[in-house]
C-alpha cells in the first residue's frame, strides 16, 4: 500500500507540482514578464504577459519539418530530453519550505541535469546538418565551458559553507537547514561575491542578451535552433522559459534558503515573486542596457571577473570565515 | 477538453505571428518601413509580431521587391521551407506590378505568378500604419488556415 502511495506521489511530484506543469507555467509567466518589462524600458507598450503561452501553443499547432539531412530520431528526441531534464531539476530545488526529493548529493545531480539540457541543444543542433547550427553549437560549447567553471566554484563555496567544520555537504536539505539556523548566505559577507557571480551566471545559463552568442538571432539565425520548426521548436522555447525559473529558483535556494512562511500556498506565491524580482534584476535590466558580446569576450569575462568573484568566496569560506 | 485545446491553438495562431522578410531586389524603402513597424513608435510586438531569423520559424513571409531573375529561385526555395500554416504578404507596388522596374530584362514579377499572395499592401512605399494593418489581417488569415488544416 505504501509503495503504491509513494509511486503516485512521485508521479504527482514530477508531472504536476514542482515538476513539469508548475515549472512550465511559472517559467512562461517569467518569460512574459521579462518581455513586458523590457518593452516598458524601451517605451513600448509591449506584448501581453501571456504572450509566451500564445507562442508555445501556436508552435504546437504548426507543421514540424524534419530536414532530409537530419537524423530523425536524434533531431526530434533532443527537445524531449531537454524538457525532461529541466522538469527533473525542479524536483531537487526547494520551493522555500517544500522539497520534493532530497538526497545527499542534490547539487551534483542539479549540475549534471543542467549540463544535459545544454548537451541536448548541442546534439539536436548538430543533427540538423545546417552550417549555421554548426557555428551555433561550437559557440554553445564555449559558453558552457565559460560559465561552468564559476558555477562549480560557487556550488563548492556554498557546499563548504553549509558543511561547516565537518566538510562539504551537497544536500539541499542541509544547505537550507544551515541557512535557517545561521541566516541566509545572501547576507553573509563572505558569500556576497559568490552571490554576485551567480547572478552573472544566470543570464549565460539561460542564454539571455549579452551572453546569447550561441543563439544570436541577427547573425546566425538562432544557431542550433535554425532548422527546428513546429512542436520541436516549441519544446525548446518552453525549455528556455523553464530554465529562467530553475536558475532563479536555484539562487533562491542557495542564497535565500531558510526563508519560509510555513504554509505551502504562501510559500509558492513568495517563491514565484522572488523569482520574478531576480529575473527583472539580472536578466531584463541587463538585456535592456547591453549589446551582445563576442564569444572570446564572453569567455574572458567569465574566466577572469566572474570566476575571480567566485574564487574570493571560495577562499574566504575555506579559511573558515 | 481536447476540443478546447485545439481551439486555443487555433486562436493563438493569430496572436503570435512571426515574420520572415525576403527582399527580392527591393530598393530598400519598403524594408526600412517594415523595420519602422517594429520600433518603439509603432511597436508591432504588442500584437505578438516578431522578426524571425529562419524561414522554419516563420508564420508570415513578407516579400518586398519586383522579383528579379537572380532572386526568383531563392524566393521559391525559401517559401517552400516555411511550415504550414503560412501567409504571404507583399509590401509595396513592386511585387504587385513591377512598379518602375516593369519591362526590365532582369525582372520576372509579379509575385502572384509564383505564390498565392494573401495580403498585398500597396504604395511606394506604404506607410508603417498600412503595413501594420496588412500584417494584422494576415494574422487573422492564419487562424482561418489553421482551422482549415484539421478539417
Amino acid at each position: 500500500m505504501t509503495i503504491i502511495f509513494t509511486i503516485i506521489k512521485s508521479i504527482f511530484y514530477s508531472l504536476v507540482f514542482p515538476g513539469l506543469l508548475f515549472t512550465a507555467a511559472a517559467g512562461l509567466l517569467l518569460a512574459g514578464i521579462d518581455r513586458k518589462v523590457i518593452a516598458r524600458m524601451q517605451k513600448r507598450i509591449g506584448p501581453p504577459i501571456r504572450q509566451p503561452l500564445f507562442d508555445f501553443l501556436k508552435l504546437m499547432g504548426k507543421e514540424t519539418i524534419v530536414p532530409r539531412r537530419a537524423n530523425r530520431l536524434v533531431f526530434l528526441g533532443a527537445p524531449v530530453v531537454n524538457l525532461i531534464s529541466l522538469a527533473l531539476i525542479m524536483l531537487f530545488i526547494p520551493v522555500l519550505g517544500f522539497t520534493a526529493f532530497s538526497g545527499s548529493a542534490d547539487l551534483i545531480v542539479i549540475l549534471y541535469l543542467i549540463t544535459i539540457s545544454g548537451v541536448a541543444l548541442i546534439v539536436g543542433g548538430s543533427s540538423s546538418g545546417s552550417p549555421y547550427a554548426g557555428i551555433g553549437i561550437s559557440r554553445e560549447m564555449v559558453t558552457m565551458m565559460s560559465y561552468e567553471l564559476p558555477f562549480v566554484m560557487i556550488l563548492l563555496a556554498v557546499a563548504k559553507k553549509a558543511g561547516g567544520a565537518a566538510g562539504m555537504t551537497f544536500s539541499m536539505d542541509a544547505i537550507t537547514a544551515f541557512q535557517r539556523a545561521n541566516g541566509s548566505f545572501l547576507f553573509t559577507w563572505s558569500m556576497i561575491p559568490a552571490a554576485i557571480a551567480f547572478l552573472l551566471v544566470i543570464p549565460a545559463e539561460v542564454g539571455m542578451q549579452p551572453f546569447d552568442v550561441a543563439e544570436a538571432e541577427t547573425e546566425i539565425c538562432e544557431g542550433p535552433l535554425i532548422e527546428y520548426s513546429g512542436a520541436a521548436l516549441g519544446l525548446f522555447k518552453l525549455g528556455t522559459a523553464m530554465k529562467m525559473l530553475i536558475m532563479t529558483g536555484l539562487f533562491t535556494a542557495l542564497f535565500l534558503g531558510g526563508v519560509s512562511t510555513g504554509m505551502i500556498g504562501l510559500d509558492i506565491i513568495l517563491f514565484v515573486i522572488i523569482c520574478i524580482v531576480l529575473t527583472v534584476l539580472c536578466m531584463t535590466t541587463v538585456h535592456a542596457v547591453t549589446a551582445r558580446l563576442k564569444i572570446e569576450h564572453l569567455f574572458k569575462f567569465f574566466w577572469t571577473f566572474v570566476a575571480g568573484l567566485a574564487l574570493v568566496s571560495l577562499v574566504l569560506v575555506w579559511c573558515g570565515l | 477538453m481536447a476540443g478546447k485545446i485545439t481551439q486555443l491553438m487555433d486562436e493563438s495562431a493569430a496572436k503570435s505571428p512571426w515574420l520572415y522578410h525576403i527582399n527580392t531586389g527591393s530598393c530598400n524603402g519598403c524594408d526600412i518601413e517594415l523595420v519602422a513597424c517594429l520600433t518603439p513608435r509603432y511597436d508591432a510586438e504588442r500584437f505578438g509580431f516578431k522578426l524571425a531569423g529562419s524561414p522554419r520559424h516563420a508564420d508570415i513571409v513578407v516579400v518586398s521587391g519586383p522579383v528579379t531573375s537572380q532572386s526568383k529561385e531563392r524566393l521559391i526555395r525559401t517559401l517552400a521551407q516555411v511550415p504550414e500554416p503560412k501567409c504571404v504578404v507583399s509590401i509595396g507596388s513592386c511585387p504587385r506590378s513591377g512598379n518602375v522596374f516593369k519591362g526590365s530584362y532582369s525582372v520576372e514579377g509579379p509575385l502572384e505568378k509564383y505564390v498565392h499572395v494573401d495580403v498585398s499592401v500597396a504604395g511606394c512605399t506604404p506607410k508603417p500604419e498600412a503595413i501594420m494593418e496588412g500584417l494584422y489581417r494576415a494574422a487573422q488569415i492564419l487562424t482561418e488556415k489553421r482551422k482549415a488544416m484539421h478539417k
